[in-house]
C-alpha cells in the first residue's frame, strides 16, 4: 500500500524538475555569453522522462512510476535575425559571420511546457490525495 | 468454526473487491504519474470482467454450499489471478482507445481522473461494508446490543 505513495512521489519529482529546467531556460534565454565571457550562446535543456522509478523504496515501486532518464541540450543552431558586424556578440566566423548570435530558447514554447508540467504536477497531487483517502477507510477497519 | 467468522458470507467477497480495487488503484496511479512520458501506453484491467468473475464465483460457492457460506474460490481471467499466497495479480491487457499523440502517449487524464474517483469509491463502500460486519461480530461477541 504505501508503495502507492512513491508512484505519485515519482510523478511529482520527475514533473518539478522538468519545471526545474524550464525555469533555467527562461532565465537564460538571452544569455550569450558563456562563464569565461565567451561567446557561446546558451542551448535550452530538455528533461526526458522514462518509465520506471530506480529510487523507489519497494519492488513494486521500482516497476512503477516515472523518472528523468536524461536532461539533454538542444543543440539546434536557430536562425539568426538582426545584422550587425560591429556587436561585440556577432559571429567572428561560420556561416552566421556578422549576424548578432542568439539562444535556442522560445519563451512561448517554454511557457507552454511550463503549464503542462504544472497540471501534470496537479495530477499527481490529486491523485496522492485519493491515494491517502483509502489508506484512512482502509485503516478505520482496524479501529 | 472460528475461522468461517472471517472466512464465509460477505467477507470474501468485499476482501476480493477491495483487493482488486488496491490493485488498480496502482495501474490509475502509474498512468497519471506517465502522463508526459514518451511511448508510454495507458494501463488498465477490464472492471466488468472482474465483476462478472466475482459473481462467478459467488454462484459456484452457493452451488457448492447451497447457501453464501463457505470460502470463494475466485477463478483466473486473462487479467485478474491469484498468487500461491491469495494475494491478486493483475496483468493489465485493457488500453484506452483514445488516439495517440506525437509522442506516442495515449494519455486520457480526464478518464484517468473519472476512474480513480470511481475506484476509490468502490474501495471505500467495500471497507465500509467490512467495517459494518466486523462492528456486528464484535457486538455479537460482547453480547450488547
Amino acid at each position: 500500500m504505501y508503495g502507492m505513495l512513491d508512484i505519485s512521489a515519482s510523478g511529482m519529482i520527475a514533473q518539478r524538475t522538468r519545471m526545474d529546467t524550464i525555469t533555467a531556460n527562461i532565465a537564460n534565454q538571452n544569455v550569450l555569453l558563456d562563464a569565461n565571457d565567451q561567446l557561446n550562446p546558451y542551448r535550452r535543456r530538455a528533461a526526458l522522462f522514462a518509465v520506471g522509478n530506480p529510487n523507489a523504496t519497494s519492488a513494486q515501486g521500482r516497476k512503477f512510476g516515472v523518472h528523468i532518464s536524461k536532461i539533454d541540450v538542444d543543440q539546434s543552431q536557430p536562425q539568426p535575425r538582426v545584422y550587425n558586424p560591429d556587436s561585440p556578440v556577432a559571429f567572428k566566423t561560420g556561416p552566421f559571420k556578422g549576424y548578432v548570435a542568439e539562444t535556442n530558447v522560445n519563451s512561448v514554447v517554454e511557457n507552454v511546457n511550463a503549464l503542462d508540467a504544472m497540471r501534470a504536477y496537479e495530477a499527481n497531487v490529486m491523485a496522492a490525495e485519493a491515494t491517502k483517502q483509502m489508506m484512512t477507510s482502509a485503516l478505520r477497519l482496524i479501529a | 468454526m472460528i475461522g468461517d467468522l472471517t472466512s464465509s458470507g460477505p467477507v470474501p467477497t468485499l476482501q476480493a473487491a477491495m483487493n482488486f480495487a488496491g490493485r488498480r488503484h496502482q495501474l490509475l496511479l502509474n498512468n497519471i504519474a506517465n502522463i508526459s512520458t514518451p511511448n508510454y501506453v495507458q494501463q488498465d484491467v477490464s472492471t466488468r470482467d472482474f465483476q462478472s468473475q466475482l459473481a462467478e464465483a459467488v454462484a459456484e460457492r452457493r452451488g457448492r454450499n447451497g447457501s453464501a457460506a463457505g470460502e470463494l474460490h475466485l477463478r483466473a481471467n486473462r487479467e485478474v489471478s491469484q498468487d500461491a499466497t491469495g494475494r491478486l495479480v493483475l496483468t493489465p491487457m485493457t488500453t484506452s482507445d483514445n488516439i495517440m499523440f506525437h509522442d506516442r502517449n495515449n494519455r486520457d487524464l480526464e478518464s484517468q481522473m473519472q476512474s480513480l474517483v470511481e475506484n476509490g469509491m468502490v474501495f471505500r463502500m467495500a471497507g465500509d461494508f467490512l467495517k459494518a460486519r466486523f462492528d456486528l461480530l464484535r457486538s455479537a461477541i460482547s453480547e450488547r446490543a
